[in-house]
């Protein structure tokens, strides 16, 4: 999952909904999305972990 | 004293000619020191050809050639400079003797100032440091790509900090030398590592602790502060110093003070993320309810626009209708027959013309209120 680009899509979830510009189905439909989102982040905040690995870098 | 023949030369020394004596020499030379560091002044600095170098080093009371690439620069140079060289002694079969440089440090806090004071002037003209050139790194990165060495200090603060704020985050780390000679070779190669990557990561950090001013030479090298300006993988530079600003930190496209302050301009706290993401579920729900509002709003005004539309059409059609109903009475016949008028038929048959009765015929008589029989005279 990349977090930053589901958060961009939550974003711009928002910003419709809050432009009123959308009708009613669209609204819905959207507003359903960003919770769904919203619910995948929470969960990952809750249970990712960062990993390290070591690369083996040559020197030219 | 030594043993002499009878023709006066020092017996049991070989007799060479110059070139073997060349070869000798410099077999003994690179047996004994095959390779010297020397500290010195700089003098009589020059490059010819935009490839060689050619310079010597000074004290008070000796100078000493050198020769080299201009490969092994650590930026641009000037007489006066106080510098470390590493070098092979060599004697040179036409041009007598001389130092093969291998690397080249400025040494001392005010050439290293100077020398990095060159070099930015340098750089700032090519336009390495220009903020146009500054990318927006990706927040919060998904991988990244970590230039530091595996045993600092510097690079367990950075992953203690990136633990406690952020998860997820594929760290690759390219373990690498961050001070002495080797460094600068070391840091481009880990650089160019990531840059090459079939899977690059999206963020490069590039990161030591604190230090005297020679313990962070390396990232005021012409190599490195090149390589991390020419990286395709937008970079972070954190050096842990307050004083000076090094010249990788200016082409790096964002700076950070500390590697912990590196972590937290990565990524974000997750509890405030937390806290963030609960609010965007409130606004959504409010944005949402406003929407259904103004639309049930919409509905409501619509249905009363409706009615008056209807109610209008109504009014009209009765109007048109009562009009109608008046010109249909004025027509019927019986208003006529109240004006006065009869209407007379003879068995049944309208009587238009006096030529369809005939004397002592019986006739039905219709006045408006009424009929009646009357028999012709």
């Amino acid at each position: 999952m990349n977090y930053h680009k589901l958060n961009e899509e939550l974003d711009k979830i928002l910003d419709e909904l809050q432009s009123g510009e959308l009708d009613i189905d669209e609204a819905v439909k959207k507003y359903e999305r960003g919770q769904k989102i919203v619910s995948e982040l929470e969960t990952y905040l809750k249970t990712a972990k960062n990993k390290v690995t070591k690369v083996k870098v040559k020197l030219s | 004293m030594l043993p002499v023949d009878k023709t006066g030369q020092v017996a049991d020394l070989p007799i060479l000619g110059v070139s073997d004596f060349v070869a000798v020499f410099n077999q003994t030379l690179e047996f004994v020191y095959p390779s010297v560091i020397i500290v010195g002044e700089l003098s009589s600095f020059r490059i010819s050809k935009n490839k060689w170098l050619y310079f010597d080093l000074k004290d008070e009371t000796a100078s000493v050639k050198f020769f080299g690439s201009v490969y092994a620069l650590p930026g641009p140079l000037e007489d006066g400079l106080m510098l470390q060289v590493r070098g092979a002694p060599r004697l040179h079969p036409q041009f007598g003797f001389n130092i093969n440089v291998q690397s080249i440090q400025p040494v001392g806090e005010g050439s290293l100032k100077r020398a990095a004071a060159l070099l930015e002037a340098k750089l700032r003209a090519e336009g390495l440091f220009n903020p146009a050139r500054k990318r927006v790194l990706p927040y919060p990165p998904s991988k990244i790509g970590l230039v530091a060495s595996g045993e600092s200090a510097a690079y367990a603060d950075f992953i203690k900090i990136m633990n406690a704020r952020w998860g997820g985050v594929e760290i690759n780390l390219a373990d690498v030398q961050v001070q002495g000679e080797s460094a600068p070779d070391q840091i481009v190669a880990g650089i160019q590592y990531f840059n090459q990557s079939a899977q690059p990561p999206e963020v490069l950090v590039i990161t030591r602790g604190g230090g005297g001013a020679e313990d962070l030479a390396s990232f005021n090298t012409e190599q490195v502060t090149r390589v991390v300006a020419a990286s395709r993988i937008p970079t972070m530079v954190a050096i842990g110093h307050e004083v000076d600003i090094s010249l990788a930190e200016l082409a790096a496209d964002q700076r950070a003070s500390t590697p912990s302050n590196a972590a937290e301009l990565l990524v974000p706290d997750k509890i405030t993320e937390q806290k963030r993401l609960k609010n965007v579920r409130i606004q959504m729900g409010q944005h949402l309810s406003g929407l259904v509002a103004d639309w049930q709003a919409n509905l409501i005004t619509s249905a009363v626009e409706l009615e008056h539309v209807i109610s209008q059409y109504l009014q009209r059609y009765t109007d048109e209708l009562s009009a109608k109903r008046n010109i249909l009475a004025a027509l019927n016949p019986e208003a006529i027959l109240r004006r006065g008028y009869a209407i007379v038929r003879k068995g049944g048959v309208l009587v238009r013309t006096t030529n369809q009765i005939k004397k002592s015929e019986l006739i039905d008589i219709k006045l408006h209120d009424g009929n009646f029989n009357a028999r012709v005279e």
